[in-house]
């Protein structure tokens, strides 16, 4: 690539140098021509409106970009003359870029064609700016816009601020609001993303705001332009707009001007892209994989209106996106992902009467709005975390017993959650968990917590003296050893980010254990006690990978060794079902979650089976620990407690699940074809999802769902069904077997249950008349958890009970 | 060129910071170049405990290549090896399993010599016995010899699919449905 006439110039270090404490992070070199791009600045979710409906916006990012020469080709020629400072940067190799979230992900056609045309000298359809036009957010304009005029006379089209979404501005502005101890901190001047644009561009260029018009922003603007549009003396509002930003320091804003701490810094997609260069190298090459044919689906769609299409092939966004590598790729498959899909979101998370009437149109009603009247607290209220202070009023003084209703405190919990930080926790879990009854005072729960103790010291000294003493016959011996190993290993490598696993303080008090030479610490050493005392408790089953995600939040929660055992135990009886050795139970739920796609988003079905994941796979992980992978620690507390209500179903944990999905959907459908695509897809949801409204969405599923079945009921002239009501005080925890439900009934079996509903489906979608709910599905409005009897585990356990 | 490759493989990830086990199935990419042949495998790892086994078919099934590892320090993981093999045929039921390529790796021999279980001549005996599957040792931790063996992984990925790949169509040629797409398109 280097030219040989072209020796290596003292500009190529001063280059280097110029980088700023960042190092070369932010720069992407093509790693054929090695030209560079570095990455400024980035603002996401700025959206441009193609039409009135909102549902068309489409999110993208606002970026300026700083041009690079190839390492080789750079000289002192093209270098440019105003190199007195360090921080210069010719304003010629600066754009300003909006990109699409969705063809960010991609456009390998695009960089192909790039590729081919040119190689060396800047893009040559470049567009100088002229001026920006700028409207803060204000009353009748929601959102703060920019528009970008080019000196030939176009006009690009309005880039939106969403500034709601954007986590950069959110922070900013909370940070701005305490500063100044004003909580409203807008005196008219709030702070809004296009500000920020604006405050960048200051640093490298000269922005001057015209005085005949003061929406309009001058870029570089020359003596004509400044006499026609010559700014007027500057007037309040305009000096606080530019406060710290002296216009002289046009061409290289220095880092230490106070305009400075107002930045927000980079946005998480920057923020990420760092972290992933270095962290996730190896996996992104498949992701590219993924978003190849995003480039040309954006491209052929036919909402795309073409000002947005020419703001795609403007050589400016094609150069971002060609030096940008597989890292930005698979950060705009991250931004994607966790993008709030702001229609869909909208459908869920905001309830207007409007939208509700436009939705209880539809027969199963593709629209939930939920109950609002459960005892006197408002909706607010009740997802407020309950506290200590009010989880003991709920509790008799004296005695110690519960004076409101189980059903009052679940659905409190349901809701609210337990507060994170007071000691809550530790009380109700063992409620939720069932060690302590709901109707017990407190001197029987006193009482049967330390039979309960003196239990698990007997049943910890049983394996103890068999492990001093010898087993019975060999092969037991041998099970009992390789459990042993197993439970340490994953011992050792069980939220050790977590406080009270991380340290490794204490020697390891097994010199033959393969863990010898590695530190161990007090609650390690319990949680192995515990896990092997679990496995001695229920030989029929054993210790099976996973167990410990399971066992990690109940006992750093309780800190206690003895009573986190039984609460893990009962714990451990509804989830047995997801260990047993023919993974029946792991079946049964994905048969289960299966029927709900199917029932709930039949076009999604259908893509997945076209993506031959039906067999739902993807979220055999999910399941299996209950999401514990994927939320960080705190959310998996505040969802398993959740969880542990069972006030909407036992197994509203396939709601949440449904609910991630379909969060998705709308990326899953647009951009994975394949199997792997899918799984790998799902497997990197894991520390992206929000819970709250995961939650939320997850209990409007519900309630459709609820109305889904009795719709068809109705349709099939079934007889009343054993749907469970909605008052808590009406619901007897009635199992709504299949067995109650006439013809639905007759099919039971799980894939005579499937292919009901899979008939369904295949005879075309929306064909209502044709849905049948499955056993499968009819068991998901059961609040009943279902426990595996015994004999079960045995012949299904694996254990050496078996 | 650039070719896509799928391998079976339980990766190590002891020595990452987010190191825990496995659940489900997840997969890395490592990037190859053969002969000016880029090469993209996936290298899947699946939950180790034999239960979840009867879950991998789906991950199993369109493999190019099936990567044996064992700890050089553990008979037991060694002994194993011939059952993960026969395993792997029943679950992924290639069309030819006498020709389906394997390699064996030898793993964690940067573990001091006499805590070494397995000798290397017992090793290569084993894969002679098996039609003379490659067989490398390697050491995770000190990145020993792991470069030429993602190689011959790649070769013989490559040479699978020279063979007359039954699974050629896994990666490439799953038939795109546009006018599902559009349908499916809600925004």
């Amino acid at each position: 690539m280097a030219s040989p006439q072209s020796p290596p110039s003292p500009s190529a270090s001063f280059y280097d140098m110029s980088d700023d404490e960042e190092g070369e992070y932010n720069t992407i070199r093509h790693t054929t021509s090695g030209k560079g791009v570095k990455l400024l600045y980035t603002k996401s979710k700025v959206y441009v409106h193609p039409t009135p409906s909102a549902k068309d916006n489409i999110p993208g990012f606002i970026a300026l970009v700083q041009q690079k020469p190839s390492r080789a080709s750079i000289s002192t020629t093209d270098h440019p003359a105003t190199s007195s400072s360090s921080q210069t940067i010719a304003a010629s190799n600066l754009l300003l870029t909006w990109v699409p979230e969705s063809s960010l992900g991609d456009a390998h056609d695009i960089y192909v064609k790039v590729d081919l045309s040119d190689s060396s000298s800047p893009p040559k359809r470049s567009y100088l700016i002229y001026s920006l036009l700028v409207r803060p957010p204000s009353i009748g304009w929601w959102f703060g816009s920019l528009i970008i005029n080019t000196r030939a006379g176009e006009s690009f089209p309005a880039l939106f601020f969403h500034d709601s979404e954007c986590q950069s501005t959110i922070l900013q502005r909370k940070k701005l609001a305490r500063e100044s101890f004003d909580p409203f901190g807008d005196g008219g001047g709030m702070f809004w993303g296009g500000d920020e644009v604006l405050r960048w561009l200051k640093r490298y260029v000269s922005v001057v705001r015209s005085g005949a018009e003061p929406s309009i922003y001058l870029i570089e603007p020359d003596e004509a332009d400044k006499t026609s549009f010559g700014p007027k003396p500057t007037t309040e509002k305009v000096k606080k707009m530019l406060e710290g930003d002296n216009k002289q320091e046009t061409a290289g804003g220095s880092k230490t001007s106070p305009g400075a701490k107002r930045d927000a810094g980079m946005d998480p997609m920057t923020k990420a892209l760092k972290e992933a260069r270095w962290n996730f190298l190896e996996k992104l090459s498949q992701v590219t994989t993924f978003t190849r044919r995003t480039a040309q689906a954006v491209a052929d769609n036919p909402k795309v209106p073409p000002q947005v299409r020419r703001l795609m092939k403007n050589p400016e966004v094609q150069t971002l996106q060609e030096e940008f590598d597989s890292a930005r790729l698979y950060l705009a498959r991250w931004a994607m992902g966790i993008a709030e899909q702001s229609e869909r979101e909208r459908n869920q998370r905001i309830w207007t009467a409007k939208d509700v009437l436009e939705m209880e149109e539809s027969a199963v009603g593709e629209f939930e709005i939920l109950d609002m009247e459960a005892g006197n607290l408002s909706l607010s209220e009740r997802r407020k975390p309950v506290t200590l202070k009010e989880w003991n009023g709920w509790f008799d003084a004296k005695s110690g017993r519960l004076q409101i209703t189980p059903d009052e405190v679940k659905e409190r919990i349901f809701h609210g959650g337990l507060h994170p930080d007071d000691g809550v926790r530790k009380e109700a879990w063992l409620f939720l968990l069932g060690v302590h009854e709901w109707n017990s005072t407190k001197e029987e729960r006193l009482a049967s917590i330390n039979s309960r103790r003196d239990e698990y010291i007997r049943l910890k000294g049983g394996w103890w003296e068999r492990m001093v003493e010898g087993h019975s016959t060999p092969e037991e011996a041998e099970w009992w050893r390789e459990q042993k190993n197993r439970i340490e290993k994953d011992v050792h490598r069980t939220d050790r980010n977590i406080e009270v696993f991380a340290g490794e303080d204490i020697p390891h008090p097994d010199p033959d254990s393969p863990f010898a030479e590695v530190g161990t610490n007090v609650h390690l050493e319990q949680m192995k006690d515990m896990l092997l005392t679990y496995n001695e408790y229920n030989k029929d089953l054993g210790y099976v990978q996973g167990m410990s995600d399971l066992l990690a939040p109940i006992y750093a929660v309780m800190q206690d060794d003895a009573v986190a055992f039984w609460a893990f135990v009962n714990f451990m009886e509804r989830m047995e079902r997801n260990f047993l050795r023919d993974q029946s139970g792991m079946r049964l739920q994905l048969l289960t979650l299966d029927h709900l796609v199917q029932l709930m988003d039949p076009k999604l079905y259908l893509h997945l089976q076209s993506a031959d994941s039906t067999n739902f796979f993807f979220f055999f992980r999910m399941l299996l620990v209950w999401f514990k992978r994927e939320f960080e620690w705190l959310d998996v507390l505040r969802l398993w407690e959740s969880l542990w209500t069972d006030w909407l179903s036992s197994n509203f944990h396939l709601f949440i699940a449904l609910a991630i999905l379909e969060k998705h959907r709308d990326v899953i459908m647009e951009h994975l074809k394949r199997f792997d695509e899918v799984l790998k897809y799902v497997n990197e949801l894991s520390g992206t999802i929000d819970l709250q409204t995961t939650l939320v969405r997850a209990e409007a599923l519900f309630r459709r769902f609820e109305r889904t079945v009795q719709t068809i009921d109705k349709k099939h002239n079934f007889p009343t069904p054993s749907v469970r009501q909605r008052k808590p005080e009406q619901q007897p925890s009635s199992p709504a077997g299949p067995s109650q439900n006439g013809a639905a009934a007759s099919s039971s079996g799980t894939d005579k249950g499937k292919q009901s509903v899979g008939d369904a489906v295949a005879q075309g979608i929306g064909a209502e008349k044709e849905k049948v709910i499955s056993p499968e599905l009819r068991n998901l409005l059961s609040r009943k958890v279902e426990k595996l009897d015994k004999a079960e585990v045995r012949a299904h356990g694996g254990g050496v009970g078996t | 060129m650039s070719s896509r490759k799928k391998v079976l493989l339980k990766v190590n990830k002891k020595f990452s910071a987010s190191y825990k086990a496995t659940i489900g199935a997840d997969f890395l990419t490592k990037e190859v170049l053969v002969d000016d042949r880029l090469v993209t495998m996936q290298l899947w790892d699946t939950a180790g405990q034999e239960r979840f086994q009867s879950l991998g078919v789906a991950f199993y099934r369109g493999a190019d290549c099936c990567v044996l590892v064992y700890d050089v320090n553990n008979s037991k993981s060694f002994d194993t090896l011939d059952s993960w093999r026969d395993e792997f045929l029943i679950q992924a039921s290639p069309m030819d399993p006498e020709s389906f390529p394997f390699v064996v790796i030898g793993n964690k021999i940067d573990v001091e010599e006499s805590k070494r279980m397995i000798s290397t001549k017992r090793a290569m005996a084993f894969c002679q016995s098996k039609g003379g599957i490659p067989y490398f040792e390697t050491s995770a931790k000190e990145a020993t010899n792991v470069d030429q063996a993602f190689e011959v992984i790649a070769r013989q990925a490559l040479a699978q699919e020279e063979a007359g790949d039954f699974n050629s169509d896994f990666p490439e040629t799953i038939p795109i449905n546009l006018e599902n797409d559009r349908d499916g398109c809600a925004c």
